[in-house]
């Protein structure tokens, strides 16, 4: 929930965002951090127990490894590593050791997992802040600035992913126009608030049909419906879950970066992807697609590059077999997409083309969402239903 | 009305732009701010009832 909690405006965002605002500059990161930590430890409780509170201790010991980041640094590869380690065994364990004893008991399965708060974003920052360290393209700011990057918690549970050099700016930037910041962020926060509870909660009451029991007795008509609410719903879902911690940001006076700029209605799939997640996508160009030598190699290279990023974009998103369809699907558009482009050159500006083609990659996205709200048995299901009947 | 001026208006309408577009009334945009506070908190009532966790909460 936590964004739809009265809890969250009362007790962190605006006792929070005023007092940033009141004291002087230097205690202002220190409000975040400790803010950042109650927030943590108080929605961390209440979904996941005194385990999912503990988790605090990993933002703590990543501040202070942090600090022995620098340009060209082995420590750098250390806190790279303990990101993924961090992601790995508390989202991926039960998955991977689960195929590894595929027809069998698994004798390694977790049985109290969990998945600590937002951990597949603050990994990721985790992540960029060591390679960019390395890189020597970010200043290592003081381990109070670390601490409010970290714990900055309109951002924490779910993003936009935030990049420490643009961040860094605005933490130690005077915010001044306290009148302006908050009628503009209390609009995008309710705006956020509209899409989720009055468009994006609507949808549910076609999208709990997306189920093996209802999907064997429907009548195939109503399949591509409710596939189409479950596609507006996880826009207005997300994207108003952004408006949120935008403008819950902005009663800070900090800017963090959109992730949403009209996706639907693109008019091709690299155009949607540009679009929809933006930090994400960000990140994973920066992070993955351009060390993997990105689209400066040969084109089949090209082609393999993007699959390997859509592929790791679904794991990403969940372990389960269904997200890596899902990136599958995406990776293998995108790179059809590409090779189009190589074929037939500069598309056509003719605006027949243009609807028709906003239309296909509309459908194609769509589509695709089937492996992202169904698991693979029931999604194979859906398509067997609405193609064979 | 173009689609990019369409664009624009809710965009400052939501909140993510900072600049109205010109077509906009100057000097009576406090009123569609206002408007726009009112609608929202009165939508967000009628719908409060139906609320569940967002997607993304469990990524």
């Amino acid at each position: 929930m936590i964004f739809n909690t009265f809890s969250y405006y009362l007790f962190f965002l605006i006792p929070a965002a005023a007092l940033y605002r009141l004291l002087p500059a230097r205690m202002r990161p220190w409000v975040i951090a400790i803010f950042g930590s109650s927030f943590f430890l108080y929605f961390a409780y209440s979904m996941a127990g005194i385990w999912g509170s503990l988790c605090l201790i990993i933002f703590i010991w990543e501040s202070l490894v942090s600090r022995l980041y620098r340009p060209a640094s082995r420590w750098c590869f250390v806190g790279m590593a303990q990101s993924l380690i961090f992601l790995g065994i508390f989202k991926y364990w039960n998955f991977f050791t689960g195929l590894l004893f595929l027809h069998r008991a698994n004798p390694v399965r977790w049985q109290g997992a969990f998945l600590p708060l937002g951990i597949s974003f603050f990994t990721f920052e985790f992540y960029h802040y060591a390679w960019d360290r390395r890189a020597g393209k970010t200043e290592a700011g003081s381990l109070s600035e670390y601490l409010a990057f970290i714990l900055f918690f309109p951002t924490l549970v779910a993003g936009p992913i935030k990049r420490y050099q643009d961040f860094l700016p605005k933490l130690r930037a005077n915010p001044t126009d306290w009148c302006r910041d908050w009628e503009r962020g209390i609009t995008r926060i309710l705006t956020g608030l509209v899409k989720k509870f009055a468009i994006a909660d609507l949808m549910t009451a076609w999208t709990n049909h997306l189920n093996a029991h209802d999907l064997a007795i429907a009548d195939r008509r109503i399949l591509p419906l409710w596939l189409l609410a479950y596609g507006v719903k996880i826009y207005f879902d997300f994207s108003g879950y952004s408006d949120i911690a935008i403008g819950s940001a902005r009663l800070f006076g900090i800017a963090v970066p959109e992730n949403f700029d009209w996706p639907y209605g693109r008019r091709n799939i690299q155009q949607f992807w540009r679009c929809w997640h933006i930090s994400l996508m960000n990140w994973l160009r920066d992070y993955v697609y351009i060390p993997m030598g990105g689209s400066r190699v040969v084109p089949w290279h090209i082609y393999a590059n993007i699959i390997v990023v859509m592929l790791i974009s679904g794991l990403w998103h969940g372990a389960g077999l269904n997200f890596i369809v899902w990136g599958l699907w995406h990776g293998l558009l995108l790179s059809g997409h590409r090779l189009w482009r190589r074929l037939r050159g500069v598309p056509s500006n003719h605006p027949l083309a243009l609807l028709s083609s906003s239309a296909l990659t509309f459908v194609l996205v769509n589509a695709g969402w089937a492996f992202f709200c169904m698991d693979l048995p029931t999604a194979m299901l859906y398509f067997r239903r609405l193609l064979v009947g | 009305m173009t689609l990019s001026t369409i664009r624009a208006a809710l965009e400052y309408i939501g909140g993510e732009c900072d600049v109205a577009p010109a077509f906009l009334p100057g000097r009576s945009l406090w009123i569609i701010r206002c408007t726009v506070w009112i609608v929202a908190i009165l939508l967000i009532y009628a719908f409060s009832g139906q609320t569940s966790k967002f997607i993304y909460i469990d990524f």
